[in-house]
């Protein structure tokens, strides 16, 4: 018990004699400690979000939504008598890709919307409604709508605030009378479900697609996805329709990871952050345990004669560094009880639902035991190198070091600075320490170039992120009614002034299969590709004729198809086989962008006709203020003919207006593609037709994936600058103590130095210029992983371009804050006296 | 008589240990003369090594100032001293203090590359310097505590002296060595001498100080008297040695 009350008091008195160092190092610990500790118990509790959720909200695991045109009485029954779905509900809503609302600045901004009436909400899950208001208020509320959590959460709005939800040129205001939890339709992404009165869902039942909505429970609990292409196969069997075109599914993993996906991410960086730091902290504690011994070998030997063994040595060692880890940790660890909640507050807020909310205490305290049992293997690892000095060779200062080595860099041939070549000699003789070092700036660099350029790319406008979308990110995508001939409406649209180009192309609503993969794609149809401008094939080319097609390059990946393999594809049990001619860099729908041309796709789908125009504008055209000249221009879309008036007006002006609302919702809902109408009044008769009815929707693209990636760019944004920082912290901590560090181990030299006449500026560069050789082949070593790392993610996932000068530029000052780290960390040079060292 | 090369007016140095304040020189005015062998002897502790560290510019003394030549280097920053050591400075002490990670030759050429550019000059002149100091060729490779303690101060000497400093100053430079070693290494000071270098050197040995043209004595941080000796080699060493040991113990040696 003794020896080890000395044991720990000889720790504690070297932590007290190099306090700054021990601090830094804490400083580490601490960073891992509330990194690793906050990100592994936060992961408890957004994982239990979704279960939450389903709980508490009565949910479906799986949903299938397909439009009230595709949908046949016979599919419910269909998927009822699969054995493995228990529980079936059908309700309805109406949706639209096309609708946008008014921010508070009173500017468009677009966002998917499904509305949906109490009741029908209620077949498809438990309401919980969490209102401020009063029964009372709610009803004396005008349109009142209650919303997503989600939409409290990120977009701000509060019971009471209006709603303004734009659809073509119309207006339609709604009151927020409350919130509530859902899982479907519980993202910007995805859109959000509103729940709406009667009423108000009777007027855009006219206006919006209409949806059948089936929810049902998978019998084994989780997944789906395998049975939900069983049952979509067996509804397209049995009926001979394409199921797949307008359908929307959602099945449990979906859903699941659609609601954690970007904060698990999150996490993950936290913890890969963490392990750079502790990996860091690992070649510090090596770093300051030789230097220690080999400033304090005399001691050691003196430790010795007087009987302490080499093992009460080593242990003092240990203790010294988990003191140091415990105090670490200690701090860590409050940390991790104010970051948890918070982190926790945000994955809420991602997902946009409310958790369970408990901080799990279990992995903190893993987390803990895991750091302080790593330190204590390094320390003891490297410790245990006293053994190698007993008392005599200890007393006399380890000679049989450094004996017989070979002579490095004689100054005999020194051409320019002495100063450099002293710290290149400096660098040989340390070249283990070096390689240590190397590790934890190849790390740290690693890290920051990857995050400079997923920064850069991320805190740039939305058309360099667009470069990754894999799909045409025209100004306005116009779904034409289907008894349009688009290519001769697009010859129409050209000669608009504000028009710089219109390409017909398909409306991706629809999917085909790859059958040797049995996998759904989604067609996008161009006559010809040239005309693109936001599709880059990554390998190979665009198709020409129509037996090629072009594939995303996550596709490409996960079925190791390559370009001249060729592949099938099936509509309606029409088969056929196409070759790939090329891969195409593509984030957007999971990597199921089939690129095709029109007669390729006629090959499978023989009526098959381009109806949906992108449409891009020329320069300085305001995208929204076009759109509304659209409508003016082209007569009425589906929206304003099913919202016009006929309060005012001449009798034959009413009957008109009554009648036009009748063929907009025809056309919109029943998929009727001409009508015409005679309606006798008196002598008059009132005549009518469709014709006027050319586009079904118009969408701002822009707008929507600024809605869509905008928050993720973002976070990605705050989230590398953050991986930036602390990266930077570290290098900065790991020069700090390896300077420190050196300093002590080699003041004896550097005093004979400053004796000699070395200035302690000039002392102090030495030193900095002995870590540049490591610091630019770290640097070189990282950039260069770190740009291939991006290359491979941009196979994967689409085209991140990299700023090779900006990257370059990003090394240089890399380097220089690593020298200028160095050179202040070397300090304690100027603290050396030289009389008093010349003294001893 | 020679110029002044070195001197001091009011030199004070004074430590301070624990609120407890040590006065180790006191208002010392000194001058060093050019191409003087001059030997600072005095009791332990009576501050004759703070003297050689304040005159060589290796501490700051803490009142009084010091003159190199006409300038007054008392105010001049570390950095500055450091400039000052390295051109008109060369050091030999007691510990020697080799660097232990340098080669012997490369513990020459760091002191002598601090102050001039590399030129086959110089590496022959340290290659001269080695041979005339008895450091075989064989041995320029080898690392300090390869060597003896005689031939370590020597290639202290010579680092000490590559750089034709002004003034050469020496802390009791026989203090850790065997005798046979001490006689060699005086030897060389004494050639050193008689070629017109300066040189300061404290000890306590009269052996030494016999070697020197000019002894002080300092007793409390004060110059107590002073004795001059004809050039070593150029007298009687008996009458000289007498000379010296009547001068101690007048200052009560």
């Amino acid at each position: 018990m003794t020896v080890m009350n000395k044991i720990v008091r000889l720790s504690w008195a070297n932590i007290k004699k190099h306090k700054l160092e021990a601090v830094a190092l804490m400083i580490l610990v601490m960073l891992c400690m509330m990194l690793m500790g906050s990100a592994l118990a936060s992961f408890g509790g957004i994982k239990e979000i979704f279960p939450y959720t389903m709980k508490s909200t009565e949910s479906f695991q799986n949903y299938l939504l397909m439009t009230e045109n595709a949908y046949d009485e016979e599919y419910e029954d269909i998927i009822r008598e699969d054995e493995r779905v228990e529980e079936l509900v059908r309700s309805q809503a109406v949706y639209s890709m096309s609708t946008n609302y008014l921010d508070r600045s009173g500017k468009e901004q677009a966002l998917y919307m499904c509305f949906i009436t109490m009741d029908n909400n209620n077949k498809l899950q438990k309401t919980n409604i969490e209102t401020s208001l009063s029964d009372e208020e709610i009803a004396a509320l005008e349109h009142p709508v209650y919303m997503p959590y989600a939409v409290q959460d990120t977009m701000g709005y509060k019971e009471g605030d209006k709603f303004d939800m734009v659809f073509g040129t119309r207006k339609f205001s709604f009151t927020v009378a409350g919130f509530y939890d859902t899982l479907l339709f519980d993202s910007a992404g995805g859109g959000f479900k509103m729940i709406i009165s009667d009423s108000d869902y009777h007027i855009l039942e006219t206006v919006l697609t209409k949806y059948e909505i089936i929810g049902y429970n998978d019998c084994k609990g989780e997944g789906g996805t395998e049975l939900l292409m069983d049952l979509i196969n067996k509804c397209t069997e049995r009926s001979h329709k394409d199921v797949s075109s307008g359908i929307i599914a959602l099945t449990y993993n979906s859903i699941d990871e659609g609601i954690t996906y970007g904060i698990k991410l999150m996490l993950k960086f936290l913890v890969i952050m963490a392990a750079v730091i502790i990996i860091s902290v690992a070649v510090m504690i090596r770093f300051r345990i030789v230097g220690d011994i080999k400033e304090h070998i005399v001691s050691i030997g003196v430790l010795e004669a007087l009987g302490y063994r080499s093992r009460e040595i080593t242990l003092s060692y240990v203790i010294e560094y988990l003191i140091i880890s415990l105090a670490g940790i200690a701090v860590g660890t409050g940390g991790c009880m104010l970051i948890t909640p918070v982190l926790l507050h945000i994955g809420e807020i991602i997902a946009g639902h409310h958790g369970s909310g408990s901080v799990a205490l279990v992995p903190m305290a893993l987390t803990a035991l895991a750091i302080l049992a790593f330190v204590a293997f390094i320390a003891f690892i490297k410790a245990n190198m006293v053994r190698k000095y007993p008392p005599v060779r200890a007393l006399r200062k380890g000679i049989g070091d450094n004996h017989f080595k070979k002579e490095r860099l004689p100054l005999r041939n020194t051409r320019k600075s002495v100063h450099l070549r002293l710290a290149m000699k400096g660098f040989l003789q340390n070249f283990k320490q070096n390689l240590g070092l190397t590790l934890c700036i190849t790390i740290s660099s690693l890290s920051i170039v990857v995050s400079f350029i997923m920064f850069s790319f991320f805190s740039k406008d939305m058309n360099a992120i667009s470069a990754s979308a894999g799909m045409e990110l025209s100004n306005l995508r116009i779904e034409l009614m289907s008894s349009v001939n688009a290519e001769e409406f697009a010859e129409e649209l050209m000669e608009m002034p504000e028009v710089r180009k219109a390409v017909p192309t398909s409306s991706m609503n629809f999917l085909v299969t790859a059958s040797d993969f049995n996998e759904k794609m989604l067609p996008l149809a161009f006559s010809d590709y040239s005309v693109t401008e936001n599709i880059f094939p990554f390998e190979g080319r665009f198709p020409e004729h129509d037996n090629e097609v072009m594939i995303s390059s996550m596709f490409s990946k996960v079925y190791k198809l390559k370009t001249g393999d060729s592949m099938t594809l099936e509509y309606l049990n029409v088969k056929r086989k196409y070759i790939v001619s090329g891969v195409v860099t593509s984030v957007t729908n999971g990597g199921v962008n089939l690129y095709i041309t029109d007669d390729g796709l006629r090959r499978i789908i023989p009526t098959y006709s381009p109806d949906t125009i992108e449409l891009y504008l020329n320069d300085g055209v305001e995208t929204n203020d076009f759109r509304y000249v659209l409508t003016e221009k082209y007569g009425r879309s589906i929206a304003d003919a099913s919202q016009g008036s006929i309060q005012n007006g001449t009798y034959e002006e009413k009957i008109k207006a009554a009648a036009e609302k009748k063929i907009a919702e025809l056309m919109a809902n029943s998929g009727a593609s001409h009508i015409e109408y005679a309606i006798r009044s008196g002598d008059t008769v009132i005549k009518g037709n469709s014709d006027g009815f050319i586009i079904r929707s118009i969408m701002n693209i822009g707008d929507i994936l600024k809605t869509q990636l905008g928050g993720l760019a973002l976070a990605i944004a705050i989230l590398t600058s953050l991986f930036m920082g602390i990266s930077a912290l570290v290098v900065m901590i790991i020069l700090f103590i390896l300077m420190e560090s050196s300093v002590r181990k080699q003041r004896r030299e550097f005093g004979i130095m400053k004796g000699m006449g070395y200035t302690s500026r000039e002392l102090m560069l030495q030193l900095a210029f002995r870590i540049m050789p490591a610091s630019v082949f770290s640097v070189a070593i990282g950039t260069v992983v770190g740009v291939s790392f991006i290359k491979l993610l941009t196979s994967f996932l689409g085209r991140i371009s990299v700023n090779i000068p900006a990257v370059i530029v990003l090394d240089i000052i890399l380097l220089m804050f690593c020298f200028a780290c160095a050179y202040i960390g070397a300090r304690k040079i100027k603290k050396i006296s030289v009389c008093e060292l010349m003294a001893e | 008589m020679s110029s002044s090369v070195l001197h001091t007016e009011k030199l004070c140095k004074t430590f301070s240990n624990g609120g407890v304040q040590q006065h180790v020189i006191k208002n010392l005015d000194i001058e060093i003369r050019e191409k003087d062998f001059t030997v600072i002897m005095g009791a332990s502790g009576s501050g004759k090594s703070t003297l050689l560290y304040a005159l060589s510019g290796m501490d700051k003394p803490t009142l009084g100032k010091v003159f190199f030549g006409k300038e007054d280097i008392s105010g001049y920053t570390n950095d500055q001293l450091a400039v000052f050591r390295r051109r008109n400075c060369g050091f030999v002490f007691q510990s020697i203090h080799l660097l232990e990670n340098m080669t012997v030759f490369d513990n020459i050429m760091t002191g002598a590359l601090v102050a001039q550019k590399n030129s086959p000059e110089l590496v022959k002149k340290a290659e001269e310097l080695l041979r005339k100091v008895g450091i075989k060729e064989e041995i320029w490779k080898k690392y300090p505590n390869q060597l003896s303690g005689g031939e370590c101060q020597r290639v202290g000497i010579v680092r000490a002296v590559i750089n034709d400093p002004a003034i050469l100053f020496a802390d009791e430079p026989t203090g850790s060595l065997n005798s046979s070693s001490g006689r060699d290494v005086l030897d060389i000071f004494t050639e050193l001498h008689s070629k017109g270098q300066s040189i300061v050197m404290v000890t306590h040995d009269i052996k030494t100080a016999l070697r020197g043209n000019r002894v002080i004595f300092i007793s409390d941080g004060s110059v107590v008297g002073e004795h001059e000796m004809p050039v070593y080699g150029s007298d009687d060493l008996k009458k000289r040695r007498d000379g010296l040991q009547d001068f101690l113990d007048r200052m009560g040696w």
